[in-house]
This record gives structure tokens, sequence and C-alpha cells, in this order.
């Protein structure tokens, strides 16, 4: 088998915050939102959702692929 | 006997090696392969051609052009007999009157369709995904296996919501039955979009939903035995093999095909491409159906500056100043000092590419001379950079200079060619009718079949055609076609294999509203079958016949 990179389809109202303290409980919570940040470039680097939207602020569509882990080459 | 094809080299589009042999058609059907005794009220001599199913193009969006053009013009004259459109999300039903506009932007911004076109070639009169199918029953020449798109779904179900939030469990359920009356009406599947931005480049509809609701419309598609097309982050191997997972967990759970595309074969990352495939192999190991939708085609971008480019989708200042100003805004930014020297700055990392950028075509008879040349080379012509050189003639041209950045990637031909020949791939993936205004979405499949067939043998005849015609078929569940077989429907095309190839791409001014787009003729192709009748001939052109059909749909 391929190794395949970690991942989880977001909840609908996740966020960096929440997905960190659920999938990354043993890392302290900046540095997990951190990590999850550096990994998932594709989230990270787009605008966040309008001020007018319920979704303000959060950048992280509910169709999305997070990773949990970083690209495999840098493991 | 209406029409019988004499003496044609038949490839029958199983795969099995080729033969001299006749085709008797009649009332649609193709009733007689092998030896027909009998006289035909057209005989046509397909001596020293080769005689194929009509060509399947899996992935188009000719959704808007069906409504002006039941031809698809180019697409049979390249030879293809079945368009699938509303693929990406997108569909142009089920849509309210209130959604229109909406869905215009989304057209024009994904797919480079002008808003123009759809005031001046479209008649607004369907809502629900039947009215739709009657609306381009009429006239259609080429049949069509329509995709209803996700994002469409979302917007008629949830309004304006469907692109802030998830949906709520009667929403779901509201789509699951919206989707089932698309699918009574002849749908062929489900389309949606992990990737695509709207007018106001915020992310599609279908990006707001969660993979519990994607899951819901799966087990529609399982009542049906239909498929599910997506398109994925293609620019990323990790990204893209999650996509396959996911959509290996659907295919698995509801026992429906699903595919994904477009997979680019691009230098640099054949290792990743091999991953792709190797996990594609895995998942299929393991009862998946998981088909990534490979083209024949290198990338190439043409463009002015006339229109927003996806060559400048990641520079962000150059990209707002083309989507959302007018020529004379855009004009007024290239001559502005300061503008202009913000854009420069933006776009200097990226001088390698504006370097290699060619000029293809000038109206001013002065800037003839730099026809064909590169930047790099006008930009020493002239005594300056590529990228100040880009500028100063399309100010110099009001705007109608035009660009193509060429061999932009998936042009290793022994890479691409043993991708297209695959077991676990399907050919596909043009686009056709899409990005009008960035390069020619028609004849891949000339391209195919002259280039990688004939010229590199890369595949045999026997095999590409089976890829574009029953493969095809059988995948999509289209049924009766793709096979040159007694009691299917006579969609036939007939070639020369010794000359048939895609033209050059060129500029012309054939859509609605005086609009442009860039096309290629067909090399080779001779006539096309469809439903029984001659559609269109190369010396004749297109004749009067209207047989296309909207498959799946119930008849009217
Ligand atoms: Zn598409």
């Amino acid at each position: 088998m391929i190794k395949v990179r970690k991942s989880i389809h977001p909840c609908a109202t996740d966020t960096w915050e929440s997905i960190a303290a659920r999938e990354l409980a043993a890392t302290p919570l900046d540095e997990g939102v951190a990590s999850l940040q550096s990994w998932n470039l594709h989230v990270f680097s787009r605008a966040p959702a309008a001020a007018d939207s319920p979704r303000a602020g959060n950048p992280i569509l509910p169709s999305d692929l997070v990773f949990l882990e970083p690209p495999l080459s840098a493991q | 006997m209406d029409i019988v094809i004499r003496n044609g080299n038949i490839v029958d589009g199983s795969g099995r090696p080729a033969y001299i042999g006749d085709i008797g058609i009649s009332a649609g059907r193709i009733n007689q392969v092998g030896h027909v005794s009998g006289h035909g009220a057209t005989e046509i001599d397909a001596t020293g051609k080769t005689v194929s199913p009509g060509f399947i193009d899996p992935h188009t969006h000719f959704d808007a052009q069906l409504l002006w053009d039941g031809a698809a013009k180019p697409a049979i004259e390249h030879g293809v007999t079945t368009i699938v459109p509303g693929n990406c999300s997108l569909s142009l039903a089920p849509l309210k009157a209130a959604d229109r506009m909406k869905l215009v932007g989304m057209f024009n911004q994904i797919e480079e369709m002008p808003l123009v076109a759809f005031e001046q070639g479209v008649t607004w009169n369907w809502e629900t995904f039947d009215e739709f199918v009657g609306r381009i029953q009429q006239d259609l020449t080429i049949n069509v296996a329509p995709l209803v798109g996700h994002s469409v779904l979302r917007l008629w179900v949830m309004g304006q919501a469907a692109t802030e939030r998830t949906a709520t469990a009667t929403e779901t359920a509201e789509m699951q039955s919206l989707l089932r009356q698309c699918l009574d009406a002849g749908a062929i599947g489900l389309s949606t979009s992990f990737v695509d931005m709207d007018e106001k480049l915020q992310p599609v509809p279908s990006r707001y939903a969660d993979h519990a609701e994607l899951d819901a419309l799966c087990a529609v598609l399982a009542e049906y035995n239909r498929i599910l097309q997506v398109v994925h982050e293609f620019y990323d191997i990790d990204l893209t093999i999650g996509r396959i997972d996911q959509l290996a967990e659907l295919s698995l759970k509801h026992k429906i095909t699903t595919t994904l595309s477009p997979l680019f074969i691009n230098r640099g990352d054949f290792e990743g491409v091999d991953r792709v495939i190797a996990r594609i192999v895995e998942q299929n190991a393991a009862g998946a159906r998981v088909w990534p939708q490979v083209q024949t085609r290198p990338i190439d971008i043409s463009f002015s500056f006339a229109v927003p480019s996806l060559l400048f989708i990641r520079l962000r200042g150059w990209y707002r100043v083309m989507r959302f100003g007018t020529p004379a805004t855009i004009m007024a930014a290239f001559q502005d000092e300061t503008q202009r020297q913000q854009l420069v700055q933006e776009a200097t990392s990226m001088m390698p590419l504006w370097s290699a950028l060619i000029l293809r075509q000038v109206e001013t008879e002065a800037n003839q001379q730099y026809v064909g040349k590169t930047l790099a080379e006008i930009a020493e012509l002239r005594g300056t950079d590529a990228l100040n050189a880009m500028i100063d003639l399309s100010l110099e041209e009001s705007l109608d200079a035009h660009f193509i950045s060429a061999d932009m990637g998936h042009n290793d031909d022994d890479k691409v060619g043993s991708m297209l020949r695959h077991p676990h791939v399907m050919i596909g993936a043009s686009d056709g009718g899409a990005h009008i205004l960035s390069f020619s979405t028609y004849g891949d499949t000339g391209y195919l079949l002259g280039h990688f067939v004939r010229d590199k043998q890369l595949l045999s005849m026997e095999e590409a055609i089976k890829k574009i015609t029953s493969d095809t078929a059988d995948i999509w569940a289209i049924p009766d076609r793709g096979l040159l077989k007694s009691g299917y429907i006579a969609d036939i095309t007939i070639f020369d294999a010794n000359t048939i190839d895609r033209g050059p791409e060129y500029y012309v001014q054939d859509v609605p509203g005086d609009g442009h787009r860039y096309v290629r003729d067909a090399i080779g192709v001779e006539t096309v079958i469809i439903g029984g009748a001659v559609a269109y001939d190369h010396l004749q052109g297109y004749s009067d016949e209207h047989r296309g059909q909207v498959i799946g749909a119930p008849q009217r």
C-alpha cells in the first residue's frame, strides 16, 4: 500500500482551533493551530469568509480536506 | 437499408483487431456488420478509411452553446457524437428565474462564457431539468448525456445560503428529491467541485457542502446507478490522493462509479502522478470505481487583456484589474504611472513566463512585424523588458494584442502516452466549450489519433478508439453506444487514419453577441453519422438531420 497523508473532512462549524483541540489534543493549542496552518496552505492562503457571512473570518470550507500531518516528503 | 458503409477498415470499439467490412444501418441502428448484401439508400465508399464508433467526450461545458447550437460546433466535425455537459458542479438546470444571473456569473467566471452571449443567445424559458432537456432537444444534432451540477441543486434549495453554510437535514432531503427529479428527466449523474470560484471570486456553492451532504446525494445516485463527477485540487498530489480516497469510500458505500478530472502529468511530478495511479489501482483492487480523466493535449494558454485570463489568477492585482475592469479602466491602469509600476512589480518574479510568451495576433500594421516572436525577442528589439513590452503592445493595440503561453505542461509524450494507455485511466477532460478565450478545447481526439497513435505509436488505433468509445460508454453507463455492433445505435465516425489530426488554433468571432473564441478545425474526419443519419460530411458540411438525443431522457 502507498503511504497516504492523514486528513479529515472538517465539521460544519470547525475552525483551526477546534480541529487542533480535537485532532492534535496532545499538542498545545497555539502550536497545533500553527502546525495545521502550515500543513494546509491550500486553506490557510485563502481569503477568509466575509464579515457579513455566518462563517466570518473562517477560511475553512465544509468540503475541504484538512491534513493532520506534514507532507510525506517532510516527515 | 438507409445507409451502407462499404469496405471500411472497421475499428469496432471493442479493442479487437481491425478488419475490412461493411456496415448496414436502418431505422437509426446498426443492423449488419461484416458483409452487407442489400443496397443502401445512401452508399458510402469507405475504402482506405477507418470506420469507428462516434467518439464520446465525457468532460465538457457545452451547456450554454447547446441553447443556440444543437451541433456543439465544432465537436461533430472532430468525430465526437456524444458530449457530457454539466461538469464541475455547474449545469443550466434546475434553475429558478431569480438565480439566472448568479449562474451566468459563475459560467462567465469559471468557463469564460461571455455574459453577452447569454444575453443575446439565450431565451430563458425553463426552470426545471425536465424543461431544460425539452428545450435543448429541439434541433439537437449531437447526443447529450447531461450531468446535473451540485452547486445548482444547492442554489435551488438554499438560495443565498448556498454560498454561506452547510445544509440542514430538511434542505439535504429537498436536494435529494430534486436530484431524483433530474435523474428521472435524463441526467446522467451529478457533478461537484472542490476548487472553483464564483463571479465574486468566492467559493462556488458546492464547496459549502460537507461530506455528509455529498454522501446523501450519492445515495440517490445509487438508486439510479448513476455517476459522480468531481473537479478536485488537481494542482496538489496529496490532495488528489485524499480525494481519490474520499471517492473510493463513496463508491464502495453506494456501489456507484466516480470520476475525477483533470489529472495533469507535468515534468518534475512524474513520481507524484505514479503515486496517484498506484492509489487508484489499490482502491480499485478493494472494489471501488474511481476513474481519473487525462486529457490528450498539452497545456497552453492564450490571452489578451480584453478578458480575464487564467494565467493571471495567482497575481491578485492583475487579476482584479482584468476581472472587474472594463477595457477603458484596464487601459487606464496600464497608462497610470503608479499603477503600472505596481503591476510590473507584482509580476516581475514571473519574468521567465513573460519572456517566453509569443505574440500571436495584432490589429495594427505597425506591429505585424512582431507576430510569431517571443516577448523576449520583441523586448530586445524595442529596448525594454518582456513585461513592459507586453503592456506597451496591449496599449498600442487597444488591448487586442493576443499572446500565447505554449507548452505549459502535460507535454511529455512518453509519460502522457503511457497514462492515456493505462487501464485505470479514462481519456477525457477536454473541457469542450469552456475556456473559449484561453485555448481551443476541440480536437483532442484528433490529437490522440494523429499524434499518439500514428506519429508516436504509443497506443494502437484499436486501443485508442476503445478508450474514447466503448470504455467511456461503459464507465458512464451510456447504453447502446460505443461499439459497431448489430443492434447498437448508429453513431459512426469515418476518418482517414493517415491524416487525422487537429488543425492549428485560431481566433474566430462566432459566439452570440459578436463574441470570440479559439477553435481548431478537424483534419481527416470525413463523415459523421449520428442516430443513423449523416450529420456532417467534410465536403458538404452539416446536414439538416437532427437525430441527437438526450441520453436517458424519456421519449417525448
Ligand atoms: Zn470542467
